[in-house]
């Protein structure tokens, strides 16, 4: 069982997560077509490369964060805080 | 007036079913049994319980300087735990929520930010497991390294213990015995206690009272 | 030296023997009564009575005995009481054991079975893909045939579960094997400062020491001392690793660990490790020859010679050929003399070879390549060695064969925290091995943050002889019974890799997994395709487990999580017929749920209905995010009022319902399904982590902080209005679709809001949850001359479905979208956004999705089975039935249901095709509800 790299917990077995899947930006509702839509909805890149994915600390601290995991090795090199949260920090000037 | 409108004093009842001798203390239907035994058990859901929801590194987070992943004791009776990124768990004497409700909710009257004090004294069971033998017992049940390097003195965590998500607070009693308490949401709280019981046999764990 | 003057063939006392002579143990063996030693396994027991002949074989029932005398001896499993399956050559004897052989027909001497060997021909490997097929009708006789067959001991059905258990064990070094190099690794580790978990499959640590000569007891004596003098090294003997995954998560399964629960005793306990660094000391395994009559009794390997006579003191015959090819063969052969057995020795390394072996159940004679035919009861063979590789194949090593020393050797591809000491990695004198595993366990410390490297001595590769199969045929497999003659015979047939041919004849497939076949079956692919290097052949990939682990140990203790409402124990004493719904446990019924709806229709009745989702939202933003979650608008939300809301989830589908009330300027309880709590809760936390941070909303999981109960009826304000403080009841004050706060039968803090899930009037009452109990039987104790009753979920599901709501997941499923379910009225497409948005005006746009109509069995006795099919003309569906009852209210059937868009019409009659094949009709009514369907019972 691989650990994941929660970045407030620390290293925690992966089976106190959830992985909810690859981080996508979410189209904007008022200007999307179906098909990008659907592209959201339904298609991965599903590489055997680096991808970055979102996670859910489910029986932990109950954060959201961004992983970068290699699908091949399951080499993590990076766990961060959701997208929207350090852009909101950037945005705070903290 | 209809006569079965005749009051009941309240009881308030834990999800673990007490141990004989059972009392009704403090409004509280509580075990009063006494135990020397090396390992103990017992059920302090009666304790108060109040969460605080506030940014991980605002105005709250300085006057409560008590951070993620561990528990301080700001007075003799209460214990204050950094159980989340911007949320706190204090526990404090029995009958108390209300008081400690207010101090917090007037405290941060002036916060600048969002702050939620809610009453969490119903919404989980809170046991503390203590003696020698206490880390083996939790080792069977719970994944996370309970080392002295790792898990410490008043540090706390959170992960899957018995498959029930649970909150573990290391709080080794005065005279220096290795304690864990041990909090999760009510419904499962006679399941956890069960479980706790059942790891501990191997070790002779006797139940005390909610002391 | 001792000679052979003993009790049957019980020698006098060994230097390294682990028997107690003083506590002999009497046991039984195939209904006859035995003694043995504390010490002895059963199989060295039985041998030193003189037994030799343990089992019969899977295929063709050929009497087998001790081949290897380990764990994993193909013809040493025997049934111990009720236990099936024990290896008789690793398991400690103890008293009163009643051992009998497993499957036999009808005796252990004599098996009619063995008849099938005269057969042979016809059933060799791959014969069961190409018999007993037709003809059809004669499959039951031939399943009581091949159950006769079925190998396996028998499992009482009142045996009693035996206590397994778990642990999690977090360890600096971990060390597969306690052998010489692995002490000495744990040894050095410890000394670095690491925390280190040695692991043996043994009841002693030592490896091949123990059965060694006096030099080799003497550094075992060294090693054990220096091992105990280690504080920080945990010892578990009796015990294996037999799973590595990744970042050296290593299940550990300890077997009879001695340690007692309440009287109990652990049968085996499933370790979790996480480890730093594994050091895989895990050694070599014999390997048996290839030979003609190999599997006789009598036929044994040399470390089992080995075993049997220096740590039980067990003589396995008295006249011996011995084919050696290396010192192991040459120190079995002085062993033998030295307990006065007659020895010829046939060295390979000089042009030896044997031929093939001869006798009935035991063996007689040996035929030798220079014509010779030498007499004897005992042959033993020493062709070389297996590398236990799979702990490293499991690493996601793939090992290369080597030819000068015959057998295979790890590469560069582990990683740096997977490290290999001792004979796996080479060849060496003890004291080699020991400064082997002592290097390895420094750098293995090292790399879990102790100490610092140090270079590792290399080990040679010392040549051996390649040898595998001699002249003849003989077993490669012997728990499957599969032939060097059956994998050529697979090759010809077109099995020509080593993949293949492992499923096709079943080589290693068996109890043993390969430990003892797999590279005889990978050297005679190689000789049957005419190639020399084994690597050209390739091997099969080794998974977990290792070893065997019994499935209670992967079950463990088996405790579910239960979860109750603090009024279980009044449901309990009211006979209240307990539903399970996900993880709580529900009153269904208390024996007559039509009465139940009687009574909520006509008097007053309260329902438990704590598992109900509960969040508790703060904050200014609240509005923001219930507009963003529901279908509909939430802005103008009055402080006391409440609205129901639908979810869907980003592709439309309905998610989860319920209702929200404000109880306050910034405080608002939003509740859900219960099985939706925790999804919507997680749903709720995803939007304001991921999408909008800036959001100020504090969401907090309050379902079991409050006791939740539901008081419906004509008479539930009169109820309510005799145990709630400071709120008036009346209907202009406290209208339908509000909420109070309230004291409750002296409970402050509590919470009511009036809502309509059952149609009538009533009040959902919810009570800080430790006061549960109390505010519940206060009602009753109120209520008790208004006629109050409880109800449980049945009651409830059949009133809502008298007013036609809908339950998410029963009247929808994961392909509804909002307006299939009849939800037109609360989709408001012209908010900005929220969840689901696109697709459902995607939906809104077109016709063609199936509505979600009321329907009533035109005969009103038949209540169909939810989810019987609509259908149109001789086969097509056009809808399904997803909620029916019998309602007492109206004393007809009712249901809800899908169906496509020109049938959905009210009037229109449609035919159903019930679970039995009947057709019945069913018509569509006006809107969902079958009663009130103005409502205005719930407004009063």
């Amino acid at each position: 069982m691989i650990q994941v790299p929660c970045p407030w917990c620390g290293p925690r077995n992966s089976m106190e997560f959830r992985a909810v899947g690859e981080s996508k930006s979410r189209p904007d509702v008022a200007t999307t077509t179906p098909e990008q839509w659907r592209q959201y909805l339904y298609t991965k890149s599903n590489l055997a490369d680096w991808v970055t994915e979102t996670w859910y600390h489910r029986a932990g601290c109950r954060r959201y964060f961004a992983v970068e995991r290699h699908t091949v090795t399951n080499d993590i090199r990076e766990s961060r805080l959701p997208a929207a949260q350090l852009r909101q920090k950037e945005g705070s000037g903290s | 007036m209809n006569p079965s409108t005749v009051a009941r004093t309240p009881i308030a009842r834990s999800p673990v079913a007490p141990t004989a001798p059972v009392e009704v203390v403090e409004g509280w239907e509580v075990s009063t049994r006494r135990s020397t035994a090396a390992l103990q058990l017992a059920d302090l859901t009666w304790l108060a319980k109040v969460a605080v929801k506030a940014d991980a590194n605002g105005a709250f987070s300085t006057r409560h300087p008590t951070a993620f992943g561990s528990a301080r004791r700001p007075s003799a009776d209460v214990l204050e735990i950094g159980s989340d990124p911007g949320g706190w768990l204090t526990i404090g004497p029995v009958g108390g929520a209300a008081e400690l409700v207010e101090r917090l909710t007037v405290e941060v009257a002036d916060a600048g930010e969002l702050v939620s004090v809610i009453d969490l004294t119903h919404g989980r069971v809170l046991l503390r497991l203590s003696g020698e033998n206490s880390d083996a017992v939790l080792a069977k049940i719970c994944a996370i390294d309970l080392a002295d390097m790792v898990t410490p003195n008043l540090s706390a965590f959170r992960s899957s213990v018995a498959k029930l998500v649970t909150d573990v607070v290391r709080d080794d009693l005065v005279d220096g015995t290795r304690s864990y308490l041990l909090h999760c949401e009510r419904s499962s709280g006679q399941h956890l206690f069960n479980c706790v019981v059942d790891a501990g046999a191997e070790f002779g764990i006797d139940i005390a009272g909610s002391g | 030296m001792s000679s052979a003057a003993a009790t049957g063939r019980r020698l006098d006392p060994q230097a390294g023997e682990v028997i107690d002579r003083g506590s002999p143990l009497s046991f039984r063996w195939d209904g006859k009564a035995h003694t043995g030693f504390e010490g002895d396994t059963i199989v060295s027991a039985l041998m030193a009575s003189g037994v030799d002949v343990f089992s019969r074989s899977f295929k063709y029932k050929r009497p087998r005995g001790v081949l290897s005398a380990t764990f994993h001896d193909p013809g040493c499993t025997v049934q111990v009481g009720d236990e099936p399956n024990v290896r008789a050559a690793h398991r400690r004897l103890a008293a009163g054991m009643d051992v009998s052989p497993e499957n036999v027909w009808p005796s252990l001497k004599f098996d009619v079975r063995a008849a099938n060997q005269l057969v042979g021909r016809f059933l060799s490997a791959g014969f069961y893909y190409k018999t007993f097929m037709k003809p059809q009708r004669l499959w039951p006789a031939y399943q009581k045939i091949l159950g006769r067959f079925a190998a396996g001991g028998v499992t009482a059905a009142d045996a009693e579960h035996g206590y397994y258990d778990k642990r999690y064990i977090h360890v600096d070094v971990c060390v597969a094997g306690g052998g010489p190099a692995g002490m000495a690794a744990a040894v050095a580790a410890a000394r670095s400062g690491a925390s280190v978990l040695l692991v043996d499959e043994e009841y002693h640590l030592g490896g091949h020491l123990r059965y060694g000569g006096e030099a080799e007891l003497a550094a075992l004596a060294e090693l054990r001392a220096e091992v105990a003098a280690q504080k920080s090294i945990e010892v578990m003997t009796n015990a294996a690793v037999t799973g590595r995954y990744d970042m050296n998560w290593i299940a550990v399964v300890q077997r009879q660990p001695g340690i007692s629960v309440r009287g109990r005793s652990i049968h085996e306990r499933l370790c979790k490790v996480r480890a730093g660094a594994l050091v895989v000391a895990a050694g070599l395994i014999e390997r048996p020859y290839v030979f003609e009559g190999n599997d006789l009794p009598g036929v044994m390997l040399s470390t089992a010679v080995r075993r049997l006579v220096n740590l039980h003191a067990a003589r396995p015959g008295d006249k011996a050929v011995v084919f050696t090819a290396n010192a192991d063969g040459d120190a079995c052969a002085q062993d033998l003399r030295r307990i006065g057995v007659g020895v010829t020795v046939v060295d390979a390394r000089t042009g030896g070879n044997i031929v093939s072996a001869k006798g009935g159940k035991r063996l007689k004679s040996v035929d030798l390549a220079d014509g010779r035919s030498v007499d004897c009861d005992l042959l033993v063979t020493a062709v070389g060695w297996t590398a236990a590789t799979p702990l490293l194949n499991m690493a996601g090593d793939r090992p290369v064969y080597d030819p000068t020393p015959a057998r295979f050797f790890p590469t560069d591809r582990l990683p740096a925290t997977v490290v290999v000491a001792g004979a796996l990695a080479g060849d060496g004198s003890t004291a080699e091995l020991i400064a082997h595993g002592t290097a390895v366990g420094a750098t293995a410390a090292a790399r879990a943050g102790h100490g610092s490297e140090v270079p590792v001595p290399a080990l040679a590769r010392v040549a051996h002889p390649e040898l595998y199969r001699s002249t003849t045929h003989g077993f490669v497999d012997y728990s499957e019974d599969v032939s060097s003659k059956d994998m050529f015979a697979a090759k010809k047939e077109g099995y020509d890799s080593i993949e293949l041919v492992k499923r096709y004849t079943t080589v290693t497939m068996g109890p043993s997994q390969g430990k003892l076949e797999s590279v005889n079956a990978v050297a005679i692919m190689a000789e049957a395709h005419g190639v020399t290097d084994l690597n050209e052949i390739g091997t099969t990939v080794w998974r977990p487990p290792y070893v065997p682990i019994t499935l209670g140990a992967l079950g463990g203790r088996g405790f579910e999580n239960t979860r109750f409402s603090p009024m279980q124990s009044w449901h309990e004493q009211h006979n209240a017929k307990p539903l399970v719904a996900g993880d709580w446990i529900r009153p269904e019924h208390y024996g007559d749920a039509a009465a139940e709806v009687a009574k909520v229709r006509d008097k007053v009745g309260i329902i438990d209905v704590t598992p109900l989702g509960k969040l508790d939202l703060r904050g200014p933003d609240v509005p923001k995010l219930l507009n963003l979650l529901y279908v509909n608008k939430w802005s103008k939300l009055a402080i006391g009022a409440v609205r129901y809301g639908v979810m869907c989830a980003e592709d439309g589908v309905v998610m989860d319902d319920g209702v929200t009330g404000r109880l306050a300027e910034d405080r608002y309880i939003m509740t859900t399904t219960s099985s939706g709590a925790a999804t919507v809760w997680e749903w709720a936390e995803s939007w304001l982590q991921t999408e909008h941070p800036d959001w100020q909303v504090h969401v907090t999981p309050v379902t079991t902080g409050y006791a939740s109960m539901n008081v419906a009826g004509p008479k539930s304000r009169e109820l309510i209005g005799r145990v709630v403080e400071g709120v008036d009841l009346s209907n202009d004050a406290f209208p339908y679709m509000h909420v109070r706060t309230a004291t409750v039968a002296g409970v402050a803090d509590c919470f009511m809001w009036r809502i309509g899930f059952t149609g009538e009037l009533s009040y959902e009452i919810h009570v800080p949850a430790a006061y549960g109990l109390h505010v519940w039987e206060a009602l009753f104790d109120a209520g008790s001359d208004l006629g109050v009753g409880a109800f449980g979920v049945e009651a409830q599901r059949i009133m809502r479905l008298e007013k036609g709501h809908f339950i998410v997941g029963q009247d929808t499923d994961g392909l509804t979208l909002g307006f299939g379910a009849d939800l037109g009225w609360c989709i408001k497409l012209d908010k900005d956004d929220f969840a689901g948005k696109p697709e459902l005006v995607l939906q809104s746009q077109r016709e063609n999705y199936q509505r979600l109509v009321g329907l009533q069995p035109v005969d009103p006795t038949i209540v169909p089975a939810e989810a019987s099919q609509i259908v149109e003309g001789a086969k097509k569906i056009v809808g399904r039935v997803t909620s029916s009852r019998m309602s007492p209210t109206l004393r007809r059937s009712i249901c809800l249901g899908f169906v496509e868009p020109h049938l959905a019409t009210p009037g229109t009659v449609v035919t159903c095709q019930l679970p039995d094949g009947r057709r019945v009709q069913l018509k569509v009514i006006e809107g969902l509800a079958h009663f009130d369907p103005a409502g205005a019972r719930m407004k009063v």
